[in-house]
């Protein structure tokens, strides 16, 4: 198992270098926004856009300046700075992480807090109106835009402008530290938003599971020894039925964390995902890598923790 | 999808539009919001917390680099710069940190400014300001590693400024603490003083800057020192970062302890300025009109300009000198290149239509030249009525019109007949990609064939419009912002030959008129308030003549804020709420 762990781990630092590579390219050399330009206005003469490409770095060659970044990351694990704003990109992504992790984590509790029961429920009363209406919450979650469902969320519950007032609205996130509660108060309309589309896949993906597992031959034997329905449910059919998910789970909190960008967007919630898309919107090429990078790190190391996790549900997949 | 069946998808949206925008914006005895809240903000009251919500994080924080408006905004109530416009006066210069008016002399090479007493860095410099620290400011300007876009165009013709590269120029004298002497090589000192109100001329103090000038880029936006009634909250050594300014998340202006009223004519009423960076102004813009203490600095949509003109008509400021807007159209290459077919295009685009899909007659006014109000020249020019050309007579359109200027093209039946297929670029988001479909339109029912490509504002100038290279023949949505009062700010760089350039050309159109490029080099020297409004005037007339661009809006800009507070508009910079007047009631 060790051997199995230390391979995938040196095999994701070679992803890393190759996704850092790929960023490189599709936002250096391929047509896209000019960071000198951006920052000069369309005053500047060629001279004035000369000398900011050069305080940027951005007058050496495409190579050299993708070597520079690399060595600096690998030996000094430096990200470089915003052209923007001058700050350190090490420094935004660990200041832009807490509400990422906060938004995805507390999501990820109550998409799995709802989609369990609905899913196992829909399975087991399958065909009745339990059932259909499940279903048919999970068809309108999943149709649902996330961005069209945040700024709906607000214009009926926010407490500025909703027609409801019960929650904060769009811009009242602040860190945990500062204030428990009102970053609590802030994050329920965020989570509630962002986990209905993810509710509704894995509520629809477990039920199928759990139709499938509670057909198996083992099931029926368990129901003929004599065990309670519930224990068979949920003990023989739940667990093999939820190992897909767990797989479905990590590789979705790993993409999550490397930012909700449209929950962020709609809800004003400053972390890694907003911070992408202004890095990408201003052409600060920096903070495109780092905030790339880190998405890629979060996807990797779930994708392992997700195989660990796996061989520990399966005792087949363990002893294969 | 057929072009017809374009056609009738986008009129029966736009008509649906227009109506929404008309039934609200139109009615009988309204002045359409056509003047804005001029408001000197006199007996204000004192005390509380403005809260401003953007979309957009600043640009820089360095006074000398930094050129968007929302940063002006910020940068007026921080930095005091030689001059500046009072917020209701758009076009007369008023001393700021300067003691008394610019004196010129008769042969227009040395400007003199004496300096005000008493007027002090915030910490954590904390010393007096003077002439020498005003010097420092220009000079680093031309430092590489601040490179600020404005300094070779409007300094450039200072003594020394040509060898200029962070170092002392000769032709900046400070013959005591209080006094500035600028020599120049030719008769431009009139100019000189009205660039003066940019931010390059607030005083800089170099002992503290000049070793975070030293590193590529300046560090000195992230350390920057007030000089005004107002500063960036700041830790002990002065770093803003991370303590007043968040990137992408916070912003704080707060008391400059250092400020003396006596020395301003700013009342300076509120106590403290946050600004909320990040979200939707569809969303922060409601937020402004149904809260408190808040106002709105992003464009809001176009719905809630709407709503905020029915039902809290106190709430919304059209502020009017917002800028122009024009469709280019590539001199340089067929078939543009030929002044007949670019007149015909410049008759048959419905302008009308154009601003109605913005949302009507409060946003702007048709234009018929690019010289707009509040710009000195504008009623020389023609004001409302126009320059007189034909092709620009019908603000609805012209289509018999152009298609005779279309068969003096060589184009017998009023049609285009060639082989080019016009590439067209235009703007993402509403409305400016509505605006760039019906320049596509008006081109198709001209007979072009065309290839319209909608993409997005960080690409629009440098990888098509602005990049010749590209071989882009119409860019519907271009405009033009002044540098300040001055007529030369408007259509010198946009239409003057000299400033074609391989990239980042804002001579969108190529047009190198040399009789336009003489008159212009003339309009440049010329001396006095008068003489230059009517020397630009007539050169917009020129440009005008050659339909190079066709104008169509004289924008202006909405601003919300919340019922509570009684904003004090910057008419010489979109409208935006000038922090040094505006209240909290």
């Amino acid at each position: 198992m060790a051997a199995y762990i230390l391979r995938r781990v040196l095999w994701g630092l070679v992803l890393l270098v190759l996704v850092s590579a790929l960023t490189f390219v599709v936002f250096y050399v391929l047509p896209s926004a000019d960071p000198a330009q951006l920052r000069a206005g369309r005053s500047a003469s060629p001279e004035t856009l000369a000398q900011i490409r050069e305080s940027l770095g951005l007058n050496e060659s495409l190579p050299s300046q993708f070597w520079t970044f690399l060595t600096s990351l690998m030996l000094h694990a430096d990200l470089g700075y915003s052209y923007f704003s001058g700050a350190s990109v090490g420094s935004l992504l660990i200041d832009r992480l807490p509400a990422t992790l906060a938004l995805t984590l507390g999501a990820l509790v109550l998409w799995l807090l709802v989609a369990v029961p609905v899913g196992v429920l829909a399975a087991v009363r399958r065909g009745t109106w339990v059932d259909k209406l499940t279903t048919g919450g999970a068809v309108l979650g999943i149709s649902m835009p996330v961005y069209w469902l945040g700024l709906v969320a607000l214009y009926l519950f926010s407490d500025d402008i909703g027609l409801i007032p019960l929650l904060p609205g769009a811009g009242a996130y602040v860190p945990l530290t500062e204030d428990p509660g009102a970053w609590f108060a802030a994050l329920v309309l965020p989570w509630l938003v962002l986990a209905s589309t993810f509710t509704a896949v894995y509520a629809r993906l477990l039920r199928g599971n759990m139709i499938e597992v509670l057909s198996e031959d083992y099931v029926r034997t368990a129901r003929a020894k004599g065990l309670s329905e519930r224990r068979v449910v949920l003990r023989h059919g739940l667990r093999a039925a939820a190992t897909p998910l767990v797989t479905l789970a990590g590789l979705d909190v790993g993409l999550l964390l490397g930012g909700a960008v449209l929950v962020e967007t709609v809800f004003n919630i400053p972390g890694i995902g907003s911070l992408s898309y202004d890095a990408i919107v201003n052409a600060d090429y920096p903070v495109i890598q780092g905030t790339v990078l880190l998405a890629a790190c979060f996807v990797i190391v779930a994708n392992i923790v997700v195989d660990i996790l796996y061989a520990y549900l399966d005792p087949r997949v363990r002893e294969a | 999808m057929p072009h017809s069946l374009v056609r009738a998808i986008l009129l029966g949206v736009l008509s649906v539009t227009a109506a929404l925008v008309l039934a609200a914006c139109g009615s009988s005895g309204d002045d359409g919001g056509s003047a804005a809240t001029v408001d000197s903000g006199k007996d204000g009251r004192r005390g509380g917390t403005l809260t401003l919500l953007t979309s957009q994080d600043v640009a820089n924080l360095d006074p000398g680099i930094t050129y968007s408006s929302l940063d002006l905004n910020m940068l007026a109530a921080t930095q005091r710069t030689l001059y500046k416009y009072a917020p209701d006066d758009p076009s007369n210069i008023q001393p700021d940190l300067a003691a008394g008016p610019p004196q010129v002399s008769p042969d227009g090479r040395t400007l003199t400014v004496r300096i005000r007493r008493a007027v002090r860095f915030g910490p954590p410099v904390n010393r007096e300001v003077t002439a020498r620290d005003v010097k420092y400011a220009i000079e680093r300007g031309f430092n590489p590693n601040v490179a600020n876009p404005y300094a070779p165009q409007y300094y450039g013709t200072v003594v020394g400024a040509d060898r200029a590269s962070g170092g002392p120029i000769a032709g900046i004298e400070t013959p005591d603490d209080h006094t500035l002497v600028f020599r120049l090589t030719r008769p431009t000192a009139s100019l000189l003083a009205e660039a003066t109100i940019l931010p390059l001329s607030a005083p800089v103090p170099q002992e503290y800057a000049r070793p975070l000038d030293a590193r590529s880029p300046s560090d000195y936006g992230n350390h920057v020192v007030s000089s005004g009634p107002y500063m960036l909250e700041a830790d002990r050594d002065g770093r803003v970062l991370g303590t007043g300014y968040g990137p992408g998340r916070s912003l704080r202006l707060v008391r400059n302890p250092n400020w003396e009223a006596s020395t301003d004519e700013r009342p300076a009423y509120l106590d403290a300025i946050e600004w909320r960076i990040g979200g939707r102004p569809g969303v922060s813009g409601r937020q402004v009109l149904d809260g408190e203490g808040m106002i709105l600095g992003d464009t809001p949509p176009p719905a809630l300009v709407k709503r905020a003109y029915q039902d809290a008509r106190d709430q919304i400021v059209f502020s009017p000198g917002a800028g122009n807007r024009y469709v280019t159209l590539n001199t340089a290459i067929p078939p543009f290149d030929d002044e007949n077919v670019r007149k015909a295009v410049a008759a048959a685009l419905d302008r009308e239509q154009m601003r109605r899909i913005r949302g009507g007659e409060v946003v702007g006014d048709v234009a018929s030249h690019f010289l707009y109000p509040g710009v000195l020249g504008f009623e020389e020019a023609g004001g409302q009525e126009g320059t007189g050309v034909d092709f620009l007579a019908e603000p609805r359109g012209d289509m018999e019109l152009a298609r005779e200027y279309m068969r003096r093209a060589g184009y017998a039946d009023g049609r285009y007949d060639g082989d080019e297929t016009v590439q067209v670029v235009g703007l993402a988001g509403a409305p400016d990609d509505a605006n760039a479909q019906i320049v596509d339109q008006t081109l198709q029912e001209l007979g072009f064939d065309t290839n319209l490509r909608i993409v997005d504002a960080s690409v629009y100038y440098s990888r098509f419009c602005a990049l010749p290279r590209a071989r882009v023949h119409v860019c519907p949505n271009v405009g033009w912002i002044r540098d300040f009062a001055d007529p030369q700010t408007v259509l010198n760089l946009p239409f003057n030959g000299a400033y074609i350039f391989p990239e980042n050309s804002p001579n969108i159109s190529q047009l190198d008129d040399p009789a336009i490029n003489r008159a212009m080099a003339r309009g440049e020297l010329t001396v006095g308030t008068d003489e230059r409004a009517s020397a630009w005037a007539e050169i917009d007339r020129m440009v005008i003549a050659t339909a190079a661009a066709v104008p169509w809006l004289w924008d202006k800009q909405p601003n919300l804020s919340a019922e509570d507070v009684r904003c004090v508009p910057q008419l010489w910079n979109q409208g935006h709420c000038d922090f040094s007047y505006t209240s909290i009631e």
